[in-house]
């Protein structure tokens, strides 16, 4: 943290986005838009990960910016898969993985001792490459299944009320609502995604971090699920990793660039810019090389 | 770095590039002719010149056509995308510059088969576009060498043009009353204009130039706020 207790991110566009961290949310720039809340900004110092002997990911130092997308970008094996889950600890499911570094959320160290796993991931939810839901719940209960999870009892007004909600927010509302009690697997693909979007939602998390979302997906629910993604971030703070250069440009509004050396090194954060710039003009051979498609 | 990824459409893209500036070849020798042409009051060359303007607007509807479908197919980011753009307003350029020459050789007929020339002026008309040649073939140089510091010499070289022109405007005022003479340099000025013309779109080439070295569009000259 700065001496002004604020991080500053250059996004090459010219002007830097400065955040303030911890709380104090009035006072951010880059104005949020109408009908949103601000969300909260990730803060990442000099992280390593490890699984095992295995270095995976060297020395990221970065921010996930607050109301806005951020795409990570990056061949197989970069790394960044892992990264996007140490974000939230999931990949502490593996008990081989080894953190260094530092990660906060709007200022609180989000691996400090006495800090719940879990409570973590209810404030940093996540959305899988292919949609998961889970398979002989119904529709209703798949989305409240967060809920239950997380917050123990609720009435049933209540529940209503957020399985409502958060079905509209992720546009299944009209497309669910005369089924409810179905089961979640006998939706499409697309909307078995956004039903796990809606189920991510529900628990009313400050981040979503998204692993490839449309990559089980057709172009037209890729590009719903894509739509989606644009109107989430004016309630949450988004990182999304794919493999999907066009999606990357569509549908982010910064752009990280992971990388690997050579085979067996970790990855690493070549760039991270505004997307228009990693598009436009990237600063390092190696962007330009991966975003042209030039990548061996 | 580049591993043998998209080897097709790489060499595509060479080819349009190399194809798109070949325009600019085919501007020189219009150049080359209608100069013959003003010097000689050759009107059937002219003619040629305004025939073949057509071979000059089909290269660039061809090399445009294909950089479009570049555009649809294979989604070019980054210097990639930098140099389609810079070349779709470089066809634009090369198409004006051959427009300018069809321009001057539409007056040659105008003026007549022995007109009242004021060989001061014809002069610096040829000399305009001898200067002109070389401003072309620097921009296309430039282009395929990536070198700003020889696109931004153009502006230089620009002025030379540029003074000649004004040079060309005063004859013309001091022509003196005769009637027939005076037709004929206001005739010649609209010719010096267009040559002079073909120089400023040799300029904006180098400042594409400029975009796809650096990915920052800025006029080398901005005729609206000059600085001095």
């Amino acid at each position: 943290m700065g001496a002004a207790g604020a991080t500053r991110v250059e996004t090459r566009t010219g002007a830097e986005v400065s955040a303030t961290l911890p709380g104090d949310v009035a006072s951010k720039p880059g104005a949020v838009a109408a009908g949103s809340r601000p969300a909260k900004t990730i803060d990442v110092r000099e992280v390593n990960l490890f699984y095992g002997d295995l270095h995976a990911v060297e020395d990221v130092t970065m921010a996930v910016e607050p109301n806005k997308v951020t795409a990570l970008i990056g061949s197989s094996g970069c790394g960044k898969t892992t990264f996007l889950r140490s974000l939230n600890r999931m990949h502490e499911l593996n008990p081989k993985a080894r953190m260094t570094g530092e990660i906060t959320l709007d200022g609180q160290d989000i691996y400090a001792p006495g800090v719940d796993p879990v409570q973590v991931r209810r404030l940093v939810g996540m959305v899988f490459q292919s949609p998961n839901p889970f398979p002989t719940m119904s529709i209703y209960d798949n989305v409240a299944a967060g809920l239950n999870l997380n917050t123990g009892r609720v009435k049933k007004s209540v529940k209503d009320e957020v399985v409502e909600r958060s079905l509209r927010g992720a546009h299944l509302w009209n497309e669910v609502k005369d089924r409810l009690e179905k089961p979640g697997s006998g939706l499409s693909g697309g909307q078995q995604q956004r039903l796990c979007i809606a189920r991510a939602i529900a628990v009313e998390p400050e981040v979503l971090l998204m692993d490839e979302p449309c990559s089980a997906l057709d172009p037209v629910a890729t590009l719903a699920i894509e739509e989606l993604i644009g109107e989430l971030k004016s309630k949450y703070t988004i990182a999304i990793v794919t493999h999907n250069m066009q999606q990357a440009s569509r549908a982010s509004d910064i752009t990280a660039f992971f990388n690997l050396e050579a085979t067996g090194k970790p990855g690493r954060l070549v760039e991270i810019g505004a997307t228009e710039a990693i598009f436009t003009s990237p600063s390092e051979q190696a962007t330009e090389d991966y975003v042209s498609g030039r990548f061996g | 770095m580049s591993t043998g990824v998209r080897v097709g459409y790489q060499e595509e893209l060479e080819r349009l590039e190399a194809s798109g500036l070949g325009g600019l070849e085919m501007v020189s020798v219009a150049l080359n002719r209608t100069l013959e042409a003003v010097e000689h009051q050759d009107v059937e060359l002219a003619q040629i010149v305004v025939a073949d303007d057509d071979r000059i607007d089909g290269r660039y509807l061809e090399v445009h056509q294909s950089l479009i479908t570049l555009l649809a197919t294979q989604s070019p980011v980054a210097t990639d995308l930098r140099l389609i753009s810079a070349l779709l307003h470089v066809l634009k350029n090369i198409e004006r510059m051959g427009d300018q020459c069809v321009n001057v050789c539409k007056m040659i007929p105008l003026t007549g088969n022995e007109p009242p020339a004021d060989e001061e002026m014809v002069k610096r008309i040829l000399a305009m576009g001898g200067q002109t040649k070389t401003l072309i073939s620097q921009a296309k140089r430039a282009f395929e060498e990536r070198d700003i510091e020889l696109a931004r010499d153009l502006v230089r070289q620009d002025d030379i043009v540029d003074d000649l022109n004004r040079e060309c405007f005063r004859l013309a005022l001091e022509i003196g009353d005769d009637a027939d003479k005076r037709e004929w340099a206001m005739t010649m000025l609209l010719a010096a204009r267009a040559i002079e013309r073909i120089g400023d779109n040799a300029v904006d080439i180098g400042e594409q130039v400029a975009f796809v070295v650096t990915g920052l569009f800025r006029e080398f000259e901005d005729a609206s706020h000059p600085s001095a």
